[in-house]
């Protein structure tokens, strides 16, 4: 009996190889696919950070001390001064045409007040259409202001004859000493890459798997395909998926290679945990990949299950938007996406290097995803021995 | 004499211009619709997808994110900075720990997002008049996470900073007002503008909602495409007879349906689903429209030219579904437009998703008008034109295969 089942799979996975030769969708959808992810991912995002993004002033003082305080933006990581603007309209205007994320309005005779004790109020206006960019501006402009208003402070107290071991406190009593866990520098690539790599695996894994049984249901070859497995569609299956089990694990491990090894992102456990957490994401993406088919033995249908459930599942990760502040239906949705599990023992592992035991529960969720397609087992069988499906 | 026939002749060619245009948008019609696929797509598509993505970012911020503290300085003091903490919108007290060991042990089981480490010493160099420290750990699993935690425990401690320097300058003898003056010399007013509450769906919402629109659009053109070929003799895109004299009448027959279709798409998506979700929508109606028109011909027209080169129903979407990915990043809305290196900012231009979202998100997010918003405006004519042209090349290439084949293959049934 194991014998049969044995040449079944054989049998079937010969078959598929030369299947997956005669169509470039194959290779086009796994290798072709991956491979421009990789080259577009990595070459993106380029400085990790966006830096010297645009920014412009309307500087009506015109006094030493705002050109100093427009170098010290300048000199900022974010930053860069593109646009010396002569009023608050034309700056909201530069605003409005996406030339400019912020703009910083230095008010008239600015310095003057400031030497004679009038407090004039700096204002930095920031454009939070585009999120990122303007927190990001934000935060330096808001800091440089910070150490210009210290200084001013300094010099002041030295005058009154304040003691020079009180100032530092005066100036700031209370520092804060941030600590970002696992990505001291923000870089902005780790976000997305640790995520977004895996999730184009995870969709193209899920199409796939769709594709190559729901084109046998399609073209009417699915008698042909079970009975070469020797009448059992647990052989047709395996020998089936086995070529792109291989081609999916081999280019997930290169993306993780690529971004521990070649990106240095932060890896603060054994590479051996990122490789296991991803062979167990191509096989529970296969496994979904048959529930789909096997629900819906009906190719297009299939597969914009399959896209929209790849789609969702970057937004399910929880990367961009913490999955705790979802709704609650959407919150407890979430777990039935493996990329959520895959999310969190990326978390545990690469970012924060937690002691294994934190990931033991997510590694055996994702392995309990293998176990969907026994679910569908018998309503596949029947779909591809009798065809009784439409094509269309 | 001659004049008259001109006119009655050049009046019955417009006619049957128009006639034909009529006849494949009827043609059209019927085989969309007769086709589940290319409904899903045309009709569940964007009138699901928006809901659900609204649905799922319905939470603009992050409301009580929660954080542990370490207090070893047990002082009023450091009481009094962790009721202020636990006071912000955007952070709550989720507990105690007495060691950072213990904390880190709730930060490991993501109990917390955050801790904060109030050293033994606090109350004592407050007490001095010298400079304490506070130590923050934050959660960058998501940069919303750090985003948050930063700007909450920068605002409280600030705050807190600012009374405590009124007492430091009252105990050096400055008083007053001049003390006021010398605690903020140059206050400094972070005021942010269009997405006010710096929300999250404000932000990335737009975007998506158009992308939604190009997508289903482009699979749905795509797939129809797919489908004729494969039901098509020849597997071919337009055959020889179904034409109905002139390509340019297949071309505006077929561009005619898809542009009504989702004229009723745009103005549910991108003007009744902002409204009801509260997200931005303050752009004028009449510059919104002028920008919507030349950004739904060029994607019609985009699609149509690529469609050329599916060969099946399910290619596009197999080949292209991660693409939506791609086209977002490339719109410049999440890392920005200024920081996409050379080669990707041209590749960017090619699609018309890029110069819609941008436009679509200056436009109603940020009140410009069509002046500010001119490069978008402009390149979604050009494409439009330019993807016009290479239908028309495309189609007529095919018409061309078409007739080939089917002289080659009356020659076979004569010999035969």
């Amino acid at each position: 009996m194991p014998n049969t089942l044995l040449s079944g799979i054989i049998q079937t996975f010969k078959r598929e190889l030369k299947r997956m030769v005669s169509r470039p969708i194959y290779l086009l959808g796994s290798i072709g696919i991956m491979a421009f992810c990789f080259i577009f991912f990595l070459t993106f995002f380029n400085d990790g950070q966006p830096e010297k993004m645009p920014v412009a002033v309307v500087d009506l003082d015109n006094s030493s001390f705002s050109r100093q305080f427009i170098r010290n933006l300048k000199s900022t990581q974010h930053i860069d001064i593109v646009e010396h603007l002569s009023s608050f309209k034309e700056a909201r205007e530069e605003m409005q045409r996406g030339k400019i994320y912020t703009f910083v309005f230095i008010e008239h005779d600015f310095y003057k007040n400031v030497t004679t004790n009038r407090r004039p109020e700096m204002t930095f206006y920031v454009n939070n259409a585009y999120l990122i960019a303007g927190s990001l501006a934000a935060k330096d402009i808001s800091y440089m202001s910070l150490l210009t208003s210290g200084g001013i402070q300094r010099q002041v107290l030295r005058a009154k004859g304040v003691d020079e071991s009180q100032i530092m406190g005066i100036i700031q009593p209370i520092m804060i000493d941030m600590h970002s866990i696992g990505n001291p520098w923000i870089n902005y690539g780790t976000y997305l890459l640790n995520v977004l790599l895996p999730a184009m695996l995870h969709l193209m894994t899920l199409m796939l798997t769709v594709f190559c049984i729901g084109v046998e249901l399609k073209e009417r070859t699915s008698k042909e395909w079970i009975e070469n497995a020797d009448n059992s569609i647990f052989a047709g299956l395996m020998g089936k998926l086995l070529p792109y089990t291989i081609i999916f694990i081999g280019l997930g491990l290169i993306g993780n290679l690529l971004l521990y090894k070649y990106m240095h992102f932060p890896l603060n456990s054994s590479i051996g945990w990122m490789f296991l957490a991803t062979i167990l994401l191509v096989l529970s993406g296969q496994a979904l990949g048959i529930l789909f088919i096997g629900i819906l033995p009906v190719l297009r249908d299939g597969i914009t299950v399959a896209g929209v459930f790849g789609t969702l599942s970057i937004t399910a990760a929880g990367a961009t938007f913490p999955v705790e502040q979802l709704p609650y239906f959407f919150r407890e949705l979430t777990l039935a996406f493996p990329m959520r599990h895959y999310f969190l023992i990326y978390v545990n592992q690469a970012l924060n290097g937690v002691t294994v035991s934190h990931s033991l529960t997510k590694y055996i969720i994702l392995l309990g995803f293998t176990l969907l397609p026994l679910f569908v087992y018998k309503r596949l069988k029947s779909a591809a021995k009798d065809m009784n499906y439409p094509t269309k | 004499m001659n004049d008259k026939k001109d006119k009655s002749s050049s009046q019955n060619s417009i006619q049957s211009i128009l006639k034909g245009i009529w006849n494949n948008f009827v043609h059209e019609l019927k085989t969309s619709f007769r086709d589940r696929g290319v409904v899903i797509m045309f009709i569940l598509g964007p009138l699901i997808y928006p809901l659900l993505y609204a649905g799922m970012y319905l939470n603009e911020t992050l409301v009580d994110v929660p954080i542990g503290i370490v207090d070893n300085s047990h002082s009023s003091f450091s009481s009094q900075l962790i009721r202020n903490l636990d006071a912000t919108e955007n952070m709550k007290i989720y507990s105690h720990y007495s060691s950072m060991a213990e904390a880190q042990q709730a930060y490991d089981n993501r109990d917390i997002h955050g801790i904060i480490y109030i050293p033994k010493e606090l109350n004592y160099k407050i007490c001095k008049n010298e400079q304490a420290t506070v130590s923050v750990y934050c959660d960058v699993s998501s940069f919303m996470y750090y985003r948050t935690i930063y700007q909450s425990c920068n605002y409280t401690i600030l705050n807190m900073s600012k009374k405590i320097q009124i007492l430091r300058l009252n105990a050096s003898g400055i008083t007053g007002e001049s003390a006021t003056m010398i605690a903020d010399p140059m206050p400094y007013q972070n005021i942010s503008l269009y997405n006010t509450g710096g929300g999250f769906a404000s932000f990335l919402l737009p975007g998506i909602l158009v992308l939604i629109l190009f997508q289903t659009l482009f699979f749905g053109i795509t797939m129809l495409a797919g489908t004729s070929r494969e039901e098509n003799r020849f597997h071919l895109l337009v055959s020889a007879k179904a034409h109905c004299g002139g390509i340019f009448r297949v071309i505006c027959g077929k561009a005619a349906l898809y542009f009504l279709v989702y004229s009723v798409w745009i103005f549910y998506a991108l003007g009744i689903i902002p409204q009801l979700f509260n997200l931005p929508h303050i752009g004028n109606p009449v510059d919104l429209i002028k920008m919507m028109i030349p950004f739904l011909l060029a994607a019609i027209f985009f699609s149509m030219s690529v469609s050329v080169f599916i060969p099946n129903r399910e290619t596009s979407m197999i080949l292209f579904m991660f693409f939506s990915i791609i086209l977002l990043f490339l719109s410049g809305i999440t890392w920005p437009q200024s920081n996409i290196n050379g080669f990707w900012k041209v590749f960017a231009w090619i699609f018309p998703s890029t110069h819609g979202i941008q436009g679509y998100i200056k436009i109603n997010t940020m009140g410009s008008d069509i002046q500010h918003a001119s490069f978008e405006y402009i390149s979604l004519w050009a494409q439009t034109a330019m993807y016009f042209v290479t239908t028309s090349i495309a189609y007529l290439w095919q018409i061309k295969k078409s007739e080939r084949k089917q002289i080659t293959d009356n020659e076979i049934s004569i010999i035969v």
